[in-house]
């Protein structure tokens, strides 16, 4: 856009840039690819990237006792069959958003009317209330995991969904960033919404709440992309109860117990696990970026 | 009605306080406490052992490997991922298409699973049948070789070079050799952090007011790097004090990787500090050791926070 560009150095840019995409992009297509195909063609490396779909024999099934006619299927079914199969995956992902949406909205019903308090209300006491805040924003909750897992140990609550939820319940970005918001909201709509007899309970969730839905839409995908994907903090708390696993630990799972011939099926899980935040990422990536970005300094 | 209000202030803030008192204050007082004592889960008591954990960081070979560790990846992660985000950045900027594509595609690690991709490297990584050493193999005596092996190269003559050298002998193990891994889990590091500092540049370059630029020329900036040096790179001093503190916060608290695939080894040359804590405090149960683990960590993010502050509002003020 800047300075001229002659059509020579156009093409050399775009030739870092491809060179870049191509290794960003390498481990995605080793993923979806290893994830359509058998398990020899893998490991000679054959078969392109969609592999021949020639038909394979599950080993597993025939040991059953069944004829090896029944046991044949093609490898793209045979992955991701197994995927779901072999580890309880559709619990993992059920997991996974029991827990995304129960700590994002957790976070909401903590943050907004906080946020809401110290942007429109007056009370002795506020800006300290307001410091406390900014000082919690210098605590990076995955540092100070070890001494919550010993809290939540002494009162037995690791191994539970709460001990999975709890120590996200409280975002101070969240109140901040709602805060920074509810600030440009003009005073008179509270109090118009005040004349019309409402109580300030109701005027966070049904005056401010609607207003603030861009703010709460960046927030909850920071939230959700964060909490999807987390690893650290369920490997800590999560130790031996499997039907409480997220995704992340039900792949490390499924890594642990392969014994170096599964994987197709567990590349086909490693699709399985990314692939909705991706696709929600290429749908709307423009809110996806903002929002990450404006949330990013978490 | 205003008496009414403020009661309503206390009780809108009064969840918020007490999880944050919880959550994030009483565990930083907690550590701190049980770092001076040798603390464990399950025993009824414990000692004070003053400053014997912190001297212990000091003195024994792993905790100076820990020390070590981190400190390599953040050194080798930070630059890196801050100057291909930039260069990226300005890539971006400066191309007259695709420019959404690139940015798309270079934005798709940050939204994936660190873990999943972590194990689907460590499968393209794998000595023998992974589709990285497989396409170094099957260079040799190819292109491959003589391109990397070109006299282009610095220092290195064709048949010394390292390429070379390892198609008649081996490629590396590499997660298995100690020469090597750190290397590698911090590329996965990059890899997946770049694309976020990619876009915290974008963001920064659209506010350079581009009458600076037509400034610039007019005083004799007529090359692309004369612009940069005396407009962009000033212009981004506040976004790059920020990547630079967030991406520096980011690398000091690398796991998935590290949990995953080596495990802290080989010979404890990528026993970061998460994975340290979880090692010593969580599996080992040595909660005191853990504890001033996480104080030293605190520490460092405390200094690197008050130092940004510091920078921001001190040096780089522009506009």
């Amino acid at each position: 856009m800047i300075g001229n560009s002659t059509p020579f150095r156009e093409a050399w840019k775009h030739a870092a840039l491809i060179l870049g995409a191509l290794i960003v992009i390498l481990p995605f297509y080793v993923m979806v690819s290893y994830s359509l195909k058998s398990q020899k063609e893998i490991e000679t490396n054959t078969g392109g990237f969609f592999g021949t779909q020639e038909q394979v024999v599950d080993q597993y099934c025939v040991k059953l006792g069944n004829p090896e006619e029944a046991c044949k299927e093609t490898p793209v079914i045979f992955n991701y069959t197994q995927a779901v199969k072999k580890a309880p995956l559709m619990r993992y992902l059920l997991n996974g958003v029991i827990v995304t949406v129960s700590i994002f909205l957790l976070q909401v019903v903590i943050a907004l009317p906080c946020a809401y308090a110290l942007s429109k209300l007056r009370f002795w006491g506020r800006d300290a209330i307001f410091n406390m805040v900014l000082f919690c924003l210098l605590v990076p909750v995955h540092a100070i995991g070890l001494p919550i897992y010993i809290m939540l140990a002494e009162i037995s609550l690791t191994n539970t969904y709460a001990s999975l939820i709890i120590p996200w319940t409280i975002s101070v970005f969240g109140i901040f960033l709602m805060r920074q918001f509810f600030m440009t909201v003009p005073d008179d709509l509270i109090d118009a919404a005040r004349m019309d007899g409402m109580s300030e309970f109701s005027i966070i969730w049904r005056v401010m709440l609607p207003t603030a839905i861009p703010a709460l839409l960046a927030f909850a995908i920071f939230s959700i992309v964060a909490h999807w994907n987390d690893y650290f903090w369920p490997r800590i708390v999560i130790t031996g109860d499997r039907s409480l696993y997220t995704p992340p630990l039900g792949l490390r799972e499924f890594r642990g117990g392969a014994d170096g011939s599964n994987w197709g099926p567990m590349m086909a899980t490693a699709t399985i696990i990314v692939t909705p935040l991706v696709v929600a990422f290429l749908l709307a990536q423009r809110r996806f970026i903002e929002g990450i970005t404006l949330t990013g300094m978490k | 009605m205003a008496a009414h209000r403020s009661f309503a202030g206390y009780w809108f803030t009064a969840p918020a306080i007490i999880l944050m008192v919880l959550i994030l204050i009483a565990p930083v007082a907690v550590a701190a406490f049980l770092s001076f004592t040798d603390y464990s889960l399950g025993n009824s008591g414990f000692n004070w052992v003053g400053f014997d954990n912190y001297a212990k960081m000091l003195k024994r070979s792993t905790y100076q490997k820990m020390l070590i560790a981190s400190g390599t990846y953040v050194l080798i992660v930070v630059p890196l991922s801050i100057g291909l985000g930039l260069g990226a950045a300005l890539l971006i900027n400066s191309v007259q298409r695709f420019g959404d594509i690139y940015k798309t595609i270079y934005f798709l690690p940050v939204m994936a699973a660190l873990l999943a991709m972590a194990i689907v490297w460590e499968f393209s990584l794998h000595p023998t049948i992974g589709i990285i050493n497989k396409t170094l193999i099957d260079g040799c005596g190819g292109w491959m070789e003589a391109v990397f092996s070109f006299g282009w190269v610095p220092l290195v003559n064709g048949a010394e070079s390292w390429y070379s050298t390892s198609c008649r002998t081996e490629f590396p193990l590499w997660f298995g050799d100690k020469k090597y891994t750190m290397g590698t889990v911090a590329f996965i590091g990059i890899w997946q952090a770049f694309g976020f500092n990619m876009v915290l540049y974008l963001a920064g370059l659209t506010s350079v007011p581009r009458e600076l630029y037509h400034a610039a020329e007019m005083d004799g900036a007529t090359n692309g790097w004369d612009r940069f040096r005396l407009v962009t790179w000033p212009m981004l001093g506040p976004t790059t004090v920020f990547v630079v503190t967030i991406t520096t916060i980011r690398s000091f608290q690398v796991f998935d990787t590290v949990e995953a695939i080596t495990q802290g080894g080989p010979s404890k040359s990528t026993f970061v500090m998460m994975f340290a804590i979880y090692e010593k405090g969580i599996k080992q149960n040595l909660m005191g050791m853990g504890s001033a683990i996480t104080i030293v960590f605190l520490i460092f993010v405390l200094i690197l926070t008050f130092g940004q502050r510091y920078l921001v509002e001190r040096k780089v003020h522009y506009s």
